[in-house]
């Protein structure tokens, strides 16, 4: 289909505009992490950097555990993504491919949960995992995290599963399938592109998640990349090119994996998300 | 650089692998603080590495923290039984962990520990009331004016004494890009700090009268908050939001002409060229030149911990660290920023014989000098009332600023509502 | 006896649902038992006091003003995001060379860690190297710096502008769905019937989307009432107050101040709040695809 000139005009415009609201911000961050110090502050900013240096990220690694706080996020988000998939998908299977009394009903409970607003329970949740001994630990991280984006999770693999026909469950069904069969072998790879965007959902929650995190972990060897980030901010003294070195580390692994999964995603997301 | 966190991880590993072997009656301590800039971590790790080694009984560990996260996280963890067994900290939040029962009375081991080293007086008042000394002062901090002298020459002014001093000098050094005093405006620490410093040097230093009631609004406070806020316009647009670090970042890029701050030394190192010959340090101007004072924070060490064993252990650690071999070290985690509380601290080798501190010792001199008249809201004259941790908590000196000068109402009537709001966190 | 296939859904359901109980419905009620109390910090007890924290917050202008707050904080998000994400969406559902590159990554926003994207706004924004300032000078917006959080509402302002910018992107894919979903042939059509483009927009495109954008209003009034992490680390809800919604005032209520009961009374009251709206809004969400 051929636009006319003044459409692409205005698409190019927009686009333009979306890669300096997006994009430039990031490469003032990946650039200023190897500018020198004076020239991060410099009262003329430079486009392309003037200086090279890498000491920031030598300074950044060797005083503080970023690998280690790496490791952590990259634990508890794929623990939390685990576990929010393997409650989501029974739960998505039960609420839209099967009918049952009081299905309404919890499926609309399930939503008010999603209205949760979460500062509420971070007072009496800190008293009750301490109870229970888990405040300074990872595994209070990953509780923390599916219980945020478990109810959304379940939303969004509604129309993934009410999209599939019903006839493909009735053959497998008929051919003696057990329920829970039918739901591995047929159900989940029919959705998969749902069940992508779902655990993206469910990683990208647990990996940017902070106030959880800051008041749960005590010690440093459990911090996740949020909380130890925080942590170079600094408060007496703004170091921006450590800042700046640390934004940029944190960034990467999220890109690396977004290179691998983000197709799948954004597929996932625009075939079925919205009906 | 050194790589002190993997020499920590394997310490950590080892301890934990041979405990079983090593002798049962290992105490294990954990520290706080929040002290957390990098250099500073590595510093005090180093301590407690030779600490440890030194006393094989004890292993100490640091776990720093960060100011905005500790209000919420210590009690709780305290509250919870998982609380650290020493913790660093300011005056201000020692009467919210005495209040929750997690302090003890210290005040034979402060003695003690007085009879070795002469406490400064004012850093062990502060912690001084309720008929108890409830924690061990460690590190004085002061507040103090910095510039440039080339800067201040090329302008043809002197260093300012006088209120009206200080703002023509801020006046003459704004224009093109800079400004001539670098003041925040936030609801923060930072500001609590600034404003406090200017109303000590009004007069203004009581906030409580000797019965507990508060004297926060009277004349001398209400002409502090007007002339804060008319040296507010020689200060960055952006001052309302600063923390430490943006004034610091504004005097080393040069677009600041002198700010408020306990100490630029390090920052000035390694950001603005390090000419130590270029550094001014003065007093902070007095209202009438007389006699300047400054916000002090004697930082101090509190013993949490409830088991007999681990609060004698935390005992060692505290006199060890407070020996003059080790304790100018301890306070050059950052030179130039934290002052000796002791007398023999401030004589120590151990404190002058680094490399930053010889190169600005004449800074650093005029520091420990300025901070001689140290005061600190809600622990003056003796005056300590308890509610003041919340009153600091919620940094109503700097809502009050931001009344006059964000929301633009008659500093009368804002000191006068943050009366009202003090009271209203004490009650 | 209960056949296996009526007992079967509820064992798919069940652990999700106790799951959520356990996380947030156990401590919802241990909220509202504390609001009930009077206890001051964390780990201090206190005795029984009825409703006076509820009746002390009815009658603080500071809760209604927070309260009022979030409310505009809600609708001002809403809107920003959906106009910007409708934009980006209606462009990225054009073809042209390296469009499945921009939908891929036009989410980075949000896949960064919130305490990352304070930061780099902070420095972007900042006096010292910050690039927003001499931009703006040299394109002649302003004249001379401003402070970005310097007075209530430019701080307000820049705050929806910075979780917009987290946002939207996000609120983007999810409407390109909706898109995706509206047949090409009915644009070939009303092209052949002679129907300028503002003319398609708005008798197909925008009928066919608005089911879309109500879903998505509410999902990102859910997620923007909720957000508290950008607003803490940047302003702490000042200056002046001029950015302590509900979330930041429950905070500072319980760590600030350490009123942990009036916390307690004040997140109880956000969540009726939240939760009528959500009673209403779930009329659209709940309705089960074509039930079976």
């Amino acid at each position: 289909m051929k636009r006319p000139l003044r459409w692409n005009l205005i698409l190019v415009a927009v686009l333009l505009l979306l890669v300096a609201l997006i994009a430039l911000p990031f490469w003032f961050v990946l650039t200023g992490s190897i500018k020198a110090p004076a020239e991060i502050i410099a009262r003329e900013p430079t486009l392309v950097p003037q200086s090279f240096t890498l000491e920031h990220y030598v300074k950044l690694l060797a005083a503080s555990d970023y690998p280690l706080y790496m490791m952590n996020s990259l634990i508890v988000a794929s623990v939390s993504t685990v576990l929010t998939l393997a409650l989501a998908i029974p739960a998505g299977y039960a609420f839209f491919r099967m009918s049952f009394r009081g299905r309404e009903t919890l499926y609309r409970a399930i939503l008010l949960a999603y209205a949760f607003p979460s500062i509420v329970i971070l007072i009496p949740l800190f008293g009750i995992f301490a109870k229970l001994g888990l405040v300074d630990s990872r595994v209070a991280l990953v509780l923390v995290n599916v219980a945020f984006s478990l109810p959304f999770a379940i939303w969004l693999l509604r129309s993934f599963f009410a999209g599939i026909p019903t006839e493909i469950e009735e053959a497998a069904r008929l051919d003696g399938g057990a329920p829970f069969t039918v739901l591995r072998r047929i159900m989940i790879p029919l959705a998969a592109p749902g069940i992508a965007a779902v655990a993206v959902f469910a990683f990208v929650t647990a990996w940017t998640e902070y106030v959880f995190a800051s008041v749960m972990i005590l010690s440093d060897a459990k911090r996740t990349v949020p909380v130890g980030f925080s942590g170079i901010i600094g408060q007496y003294q703004i170091d921006w090119g450590l800042l700046l070195a640390g934004a940029s580390l944190s960034i990467l692994p999220v890109v690396i994996l977004f290179a691998f999964v983000g197709r799948w995603f954004v597929a996932g997301l625009t075939e079925g998300a919205v009906k | 650089m050194m790589t002190y966190r993997k020499h920590y991880l394997l310490a950590t590993i080892a301890s934990a692998t041979l405990l079983p072997f090593a002798a049962a009656a290992q105490t294990e301590l954990t520290l706080w603080h929040m002290e957390q800039p990098p250099h500073r971590v590595e510093r005090v790790q180093m301590l407690l590495d030779e600490f440890n080694a030194s006393h094989p009984e004890i292993q100490v560990r640091q776990e720093p923290q960060n100011w905005g996260e500790v209000y919420a996280k210590a009690p709780a963890a305290l509250a919870a039984g998982i609380g650290p067994d020493l913790l660093f900290a300011i005056p201000d939040f020692t009467p919210v962990l005495k209040d929750m029962g997690a302090l003890s009375n210290i005040s034979d081991f402060v003695a003690e520990l007085d009879e070795a080293h002469d406490f400064i007086p004012s850093a062990v008042e502060a912690y001084s009331y309720d008929d108890g000394v409830w924690a061990v002062p460690l590190y004085n901090m002061s507040m103090n004016l910095w510039y440039r002298p080339s800067v201040l020459e090329a302008a043809g002014i002197a260093v300012p004494q006088t209120w009206d001093d200080w703002q023509a000098a801020a006046a003459a050094l704004t224009g093109d890009g800079s400004y001539g005093m670098g003041l925040p405006a936030n609801k923060q620490l930072y500001t609590d700090q600034t404003v406090y410093s200017v109303m000590v040097n009004g007069d203004a230093a009581e906030i409580y009268n000797a019965d507990g009631t508060l004297r926060f609004d009277n004349p001398q406070t209400v002409e502090a908050y007007r002339f804060y806020n008319d040296m507010l316009q020689y200060s960055p647009p952006d001052a309302p939001s600063w923390t430490w670090g943006e004034a610091e970042a504004c005097f080393a890029s040069q677009a600041c002409g002198m700010i408020m701050q306990f100490s630029v030394i390090s920052t000035y190192e390694t950001q603005a060229g390090g000419d130590a010959d270029d550094l001014g340090v003065a007093p902070i101007p007095s209202q009438s030149g007389d006699e300047h004072n400054a916000i002090a924070y004697a930082n101090a060490v509190m013993l949490l911990s409830r088991d007999e064993e681990k609060t004698e252990a935390s005992k060692t650690f505290v006199r060890w660290l407070l020996q003059p071999e080790n304790y100018g070290r301890f306070l050059n985690m950052e030179p130039g920023l934290f002052m000796p509380v002791t007398a023999d601290g401030a004589e120590a080798e151990s404190f002058w014989s680094d490399p930053i501190v010889e190169k600005y010792r004449s800074q650093i001199e005029t520091v420990i000098d300025n901070s001689q008249n140290g005061m600190l809201f809600g622990f003056t004259s003796g005056r300590v009332f308890p509610a003041i941790g919340a009153i600091s908590a919620q940094n109503v000196l700097a809502e009050t600023l931001q009344t006059v000068a964000i929301s633009g109402v008659d500093p009368a009537q804002a000191v006068a509502d943050g009366q009202t709001r003090m009271q209203q966190l004490t009650e | 006896m209960k056949s296996p296939k009526n007992i079967l859904p509820f064992a798919f359901i069940a652990p999700a649902i106790l799951f959520l109980s356990a996380l947030l419905i156990w401590p919802l009620v241990q909220a509202v038992i504390l609001s009930l109390q009077d206890v001051r910090s964390v780990g201090t007890s206190g005795s029984w006091v009825g409703l006076a924290n509820y009746r002390k917050l009815l009658t603080s202008p500071m809760f209604w003003d927070s309260a009022w707050l979030s409310l505009v904080w809600v609708l001002t998000n809403a809107v920003l995001q959906t106009l910007l994400a409708l934009g980006a969406a209606l462009a990225l559902n054009q073809s042209f060379p390296g469009v499945r590159i921009a939908r891929t990554w036009i989410v980075l926003t949000w896949i960064i860690p919130t305490v990352v994207v304070v930061m780099i706004w902070r420095w972007l924004f900042s006096t010292s190297g910050g690039i927003v300032i001499p931009v703006l000078m040299q394109t002649g917006v302003i004249d001379q710096p401003v402070g970005f959080f310097a007075q209530p509402n430019m701080a307000f302002a820049t705050l929806v502008f910075i979780n917009s910018w987290r946002w939207f992107p996000f609120i983007t894919l999810m409407m390109l769905a909706g898109l995706t979903r509206i047949p090409r042939d009915l644009y070939e059509a009303a092209r052949i019937d002679g129907a300028g483009a503002w003319k398609r927009f708005t008798r197909i495109t925008w009928p066919l989307l608005a089911p879309t954008l109500g879903v998505l209003l509410v999902i990102g009034t859910l997620l923007s009432f909720n957000v508290f992490d950008i607003i803490w680390l940047l302003t702490a809800g000042g200056p002046a107050g001029g950015s302590r919604t509900l979330p930041v005032l429950i905070y500072e209520t319980a760590f600030k101040s350490y009123r942990m009961s009036e916390a307690a009374a004040i997140a109880v009251m956000a969540t009726l709040f939240l939760m009528a709206f959500a009673v209403i809004a779930t009329r659209w969400l709940a309705r089960p695809p074509e039930a079976r």
